[in-house]
């Protein structure tokens, strides 16, 4: 999947990536140092998984944006310089993102994301897709995920966010588990190594296949078939909030904007209305207070979902997967966010699972890769 | 009619842009804080930190380039800032908060307090300043995958030293010295022994085999009169190791054997100790000097496997070369000092690292484990905490959002988050925990704080009450101690030049007996403390007191002399456990702000 990483890391790369090596391994390193990675929109929220991903250090990021810097993208933003007015979003926020790490090959593309061609995303071992729209994210993964190239999405609508993984029908990965050990067979780590004990730093590495749902197939769930509404209060009502949102973004061509506050609340409440009947379910389930907090990007709301986001992609990119389609919620009364718990996950242990006693770290991962 | 600025609705808009706020701390947390405070629209910001930028900091202080490194991380911090937002007015200190200057009216100047902070110290400090100022405190940390935000408000919510903080893991005397069972045993034994050749001699760090272990006697009146031969025969005891070493001319092979071979060899004469342990197996050096010359292959030839060079494990030979390398470079640094000099232990200088590596790992083969890499022993040495930007990211998101809860006065939705590894049973990744409300026996928020403390009066001296008990212990930088006898009896003055008279008396000496009730105060942090005495001669081995009354299972394990500011020199991460632990399953950020078990709160479960 990832390219034929260089077998050597250099003394620079291993000075500065020291602390994350510390963390998740060598290989991991080398391999996120073979992927290349597509990042629709450099929002505010674009900007955080940018910066993630370079920090990380990836092999090459391309960041694809046709929209032009306005004030709201100025305020938005850290990567964007205040006199970049007028510019193209992801040129302006070329030169920052590149000083984040120069080992990273870094490049912005001007183009509509909607007008490339298919074979433009098959170039990427991940694509993650911001202030997208329906339509366009639903294509792409219906084109990447097959393919395994693994598609994630994800926005920030004022205080709500939400983020998206399709990682295929047969995502290989590899699960770290605790090892009980009872008698070590390096017999030399001292005396005490005789003891039986459950060791939380010596792992065993599992390999498993799960099987994730596509984004089409989440959005279109059918409220009113039986089993679904057996589900309905485990759906937070971030879910519904998206739709609305969703379908906004579609019909206006962009995002509720602080500017029109009062023609768009209204636009929203009405689009609350329509989207919930259409799909069979009581419009209480999606309180009106909504629009006063669904407006412009929330910077810390960019940075958990960012966060959790650019995490997310880094893991997959290691072939590993503690939980991948999850998504932060925080206490209702605070900042809801939205869930994707509609992915469903089969797990079939392969039939060679390798149990080999390891290292937290630097573990080495022997998958059978394709 | 509802009016937005942006995202946010006006009035708290309003708010945020005229509040002032501190952050304290511009590493992992801090920069990606400073970042999401200025983009949500805070203007009036100070921010402090005493550090200076390093390499291993670019994976995620992402305010720093490789340019930087040197440089003030708070000056340089301010200035990536502005770049984004010029309007943001930014004040940097690259200095402590511990400094007096920053007093209880510095804080009051303050609506909020976010602390990023990796120690203990500065976190039990900024708690006492947050109390006495009565200014609502951001709690956070972060290790690894695992991270947690928290607020602390006077009256309201629980203090950060409201529970007993599990301490630095400490190991015994005679562990170090004479029987080591685990890699870290020797790898303190290093740092040890780094400091007696090198650095600040420190009589709780002996190297040497202790004669006096308990364990090594047959009967009682044995250990007696081995502590007596060994005296007569005029070794370490009497001479003091960097003397010792001096006097050879820190020649390399007679160190080797005197630490390697000699010192073995004596403690392979307490046959107590192996009867039931796999004795040490002595090294000599011209023995292993010509094996070494069979078995010896190139280091480049290694690095074709592709791993990092530190990651390798060089054969005891290897090792035997790295020790005497270290030692010529690091005794020639120490002549170029002059007189008197003395060299601190930084796992960044790669010569003192090296000399703990090879001689820990020397030791480790000689107690028959497994060697270790440089990698990891700088791990354990250095007690390095692996970090990412992504944690940071999403904490410092949690941070601001707290912190608007708070501006906008509804204190009453904040909570403890924690953010885990993975998500729990119900799916969640972020979870939320309910404060909990102050604890009324708290010695730090309680209306009048009061411990007891069991010690020797005949044996503890003012210094270690000063030092080890007040300071270390209960967190003051500058303690004021009178005793309670109706004369209010001076102890200890926090006026330098004072009292220095009295450090090497004992409390004894004062009269102070069991019953004797001291009271110390930290003017700085508005801070009295009650501290009752209770005598004891039968205190445990290595213990020098002990704090009555904290819960077993959160009790610290005995504070003892090796709980020394030399086992972390120059770290940070002063008060870290000694073996960096994020096991999968524990919430253990840095300093172990969170508790246990946060799961089996009764909101999260």
């Amino acid at each position: 999947m990832v390219e034929k990483e260089d077998a050597i890391i250099s003394e620079e790369e291993a000075a500065q990536y020291d602390r994350q090596i510390r963390l998740w391994g060598l290989d991991a390193q080398k391999r996120l140092r073979g992927s290349r990675v597509l990042l629709v929109g450099l929002g505010g929220l674009g900007a955080e998984v940018a910066k993630n991903l370079i920090l990380a250090g990836v092999k090459g990021l391309t960041l694809l944006d046709h929209e032009l810097v306005t004030e709201e993208s100025c305020r938005a933003q850290f990567l964007i310089p205040v006199d970049a007015l007028g510019q193209n979003r992801a040129q302006a926020s070329l030169e920052r993102a590149q000083f984040l790490n120069p080992m990273v090959e870094v490049e912005a593309d001007t183009d509509k994301a909607e007008d490339k061609p298919d074979d433009f995303f098959l170039k990427f071992n991940a694509v993650c897709l911001t202030h997208c729209s329906r339509d366009f994210m639903v294509r792409v993964d219906q084109l990447c995920a097959p393919k395994n190239i693994k598609v994630f999405c994800g926005d920030v609508f004022g205080y709500h966010g939400y983020m998206f993984a399709d990682l295929g029908q047969e995502h290989q990965y590899v699960e770290e588990k605790p090892k009980v050990v009872k008698q070590s067979e390096d017999a030399n780590d001292g005396p005490e190594a005789k003891k039986p004990k459950v060791d939380p730093n010596e792992t065993t590495m599992v390999k498993k296949t799960a099987s994730f749902c596509s984004l089409k197939e989440a959005l279109e769930v059918d409220w009113m078939g039986g089993k679904a509404k057996t589900n309905f209060k485990n759906i937070p009502v971030g879910y519904f909030l998206l739709q609305v949102l969703l379908k906004f973004r579609t019909d206006k061509g962009r995002d509720p904007q602080p500017d029109s506050y009062t023609e768009d609340s209204g636009l929203l409440l009405q689009m609350r209305e329509d989207v919930l009947e259409a799909m069979g379910v009581s419009i209480d389930l999606l309180p009106p207070n909504f629009v006063s907090y669904c407006f412009s990007e929330m910077s810390p709301v960019c940075a958990v979902v960012g966060g959790v986001l650019g995490q997310e992609i880094v893991k997959v990119i290691f072939l590993t997967i503690y939980y991948a389609y999850f998504l932060p919620v925080l206490g209702p009364q605070t900042v809801p966010c939205l869930m994707n718990k509609l992915s469903k996950m089969t797990l079939q242990p392969s039939p060679s699972c390798c149990q080999r006693s390891v290292r937290k770290w630097p573990w080495t991962v022997g998958l059978g890769q394709k | 009619m509802v009016q937005l600025v942006g995202p946010l609705r006006k009035e708290l808009a309003d708010s945020v842009s005229s509040c002032r706020v501190l952050v304290v701390g511009a590493g992992g947390i801090g920069c990606e804080l400073l970042k999401n405070l200025v983009l949500t629209g805070f203007r009036n910001i100070e921010v402090i930190d005493l550090d200076t930028i390093d390499v291993s900091n670019l994976n995620r202080q992402f305010l720093f380039q490789k340019k930087h490194v040197g440089k003030s991380k708070a000056q340089v911090a301010k200035e990536s800032v502005v770049q984004f937002c010029p309007k943001a007015n930014i004040t940097a200190y690259h200095d402590s908060i511990m400094n007096p200057d920053y007093s209880v009216e510095f804080f009051r100047n303050f609506a909020l307090v976010m602390n990023a902070l990796d120690n203990r110290a500065a976190r039990n400090h900024v708690n006492r300043m947050c109390l006495a100022a009565d200014i609502p405190l951001i709690e956070s940390g972060t290790a690894g995958y695992l991270g947690q935000v928290t607020i602390i408000k006077k009256g309201l919510t629980e203090c950060y030293e409201c529970q007993p903080k599990p301490t630095q893991k400490t190991f015994p005397g005679c562990t170090i010295r004479n029987t080591p069972s685990e890699p870290i045993h020797c790898i303190v034994w290093a740092k040890y022994l780094f400091n007696q050749l090198f650095g600040e001699e420190d009589a709780d760090q002996e190297v040497s085999p202790d004669t006096a272990d308990p364990e090594a006697a047959w009967d009682p009146s044995e250990a007696a009169a081995r502590a007596t031969a060994s005296e007569q025969d005029g070794d370490i005891k009497r001479v003091s190791t960097k003397d010792w070493a001096r006097s050879t001319g820190y020649d390399p092979v007679k160190l080797f054997n005197k630490l390697f071979k000699d010192d073995i060899m004596y403690l392979l004469t307490m046959d107590k100790l192996w009867r039931k342990r796999k004795a040490p197996l002595p090294l000599e050096w011209s023995e292993l000097q010509k094996q070494g010359e069979h078995s010896h292959f190139s280091l480049v030839e290694e690095m074709l496997g592709g791993g990092l060079k530190d990651q390798h494990v060089l054969g005891v030979y290897g090792y035997s070369q790295l020790f005497s390398e270290s030692v010529k470079t690091l005794s020639s640094q120490l002549a170029e000092r002059g007189a008197g000099a003395e060299l601190v232990w930084d796992k960044d200088d790669p010569p003192a690292m090296d000399f703990v590596t090879a001689a820990a790992n020397l030791r480790m083969h000689v107690f028959s484990m497994n060697m270790k890499s440089r990698f990891d022993i700088k791990s354990m040495a250095g007690n390095i905490i692996p970090a990412i930007a992504t944690t940071n990211a999403v904490i410092a998101g949690l941070i601001v959002l707290e912190a608007l809860k708070v501006l906008s006065g509804d204190l009453d939705q904040c909570c403890t988050i924690f953010l885990n590894k993975q998500p729990n049973p119900k799916k969640k990744l972020l979870v939320p925990c309910a404060l909990d409300p102050p604890n009324l026996n708290c010695y730090v928020c309680a209306s009048k704080p009061e411990v007891t403390v069991r010690l020797n009066v005949s044996s503890t001296m003012i210094q270690t009450l000063q030092d080890k008990i007040l300071k270390e212990r209960f967190g003051m930088v500058a303690p004021d101690v009178q005793i309670e006898d109706g004369k209010g009896t001076i102890l200890i003055s926090s006026e330098e030049g004072e009292t220095e008279g009295n450090n090497s008396k004992f409390l004894s000496d004062f009269g102070i007996r069991n019953g004797s009730r001291l009271q110390a105060d930290d003017f700085l942090q508005d801070y009295t403390l009650l501290v009752n005495v209770l005598h004891s001669d039968e205190l445990g081995k290595d213990m020098e007191f002990e704090v009555v009354g904290d819960a077993p299972d959160k009790a610290p394990t005995p504070s003892t002399q090796e709980e020394g500011k030399n086992i972390t020199n120059g770290n940070k991460d002063s008060a870290q456990p000694s073996t960096s632990s994020t096991g999968n399953n524990m919430h253990c950020c840095r300093n172990n702000l969170c508790r246990l078990n946060s799961w089996r709160c009764s909101v999260c479960k």
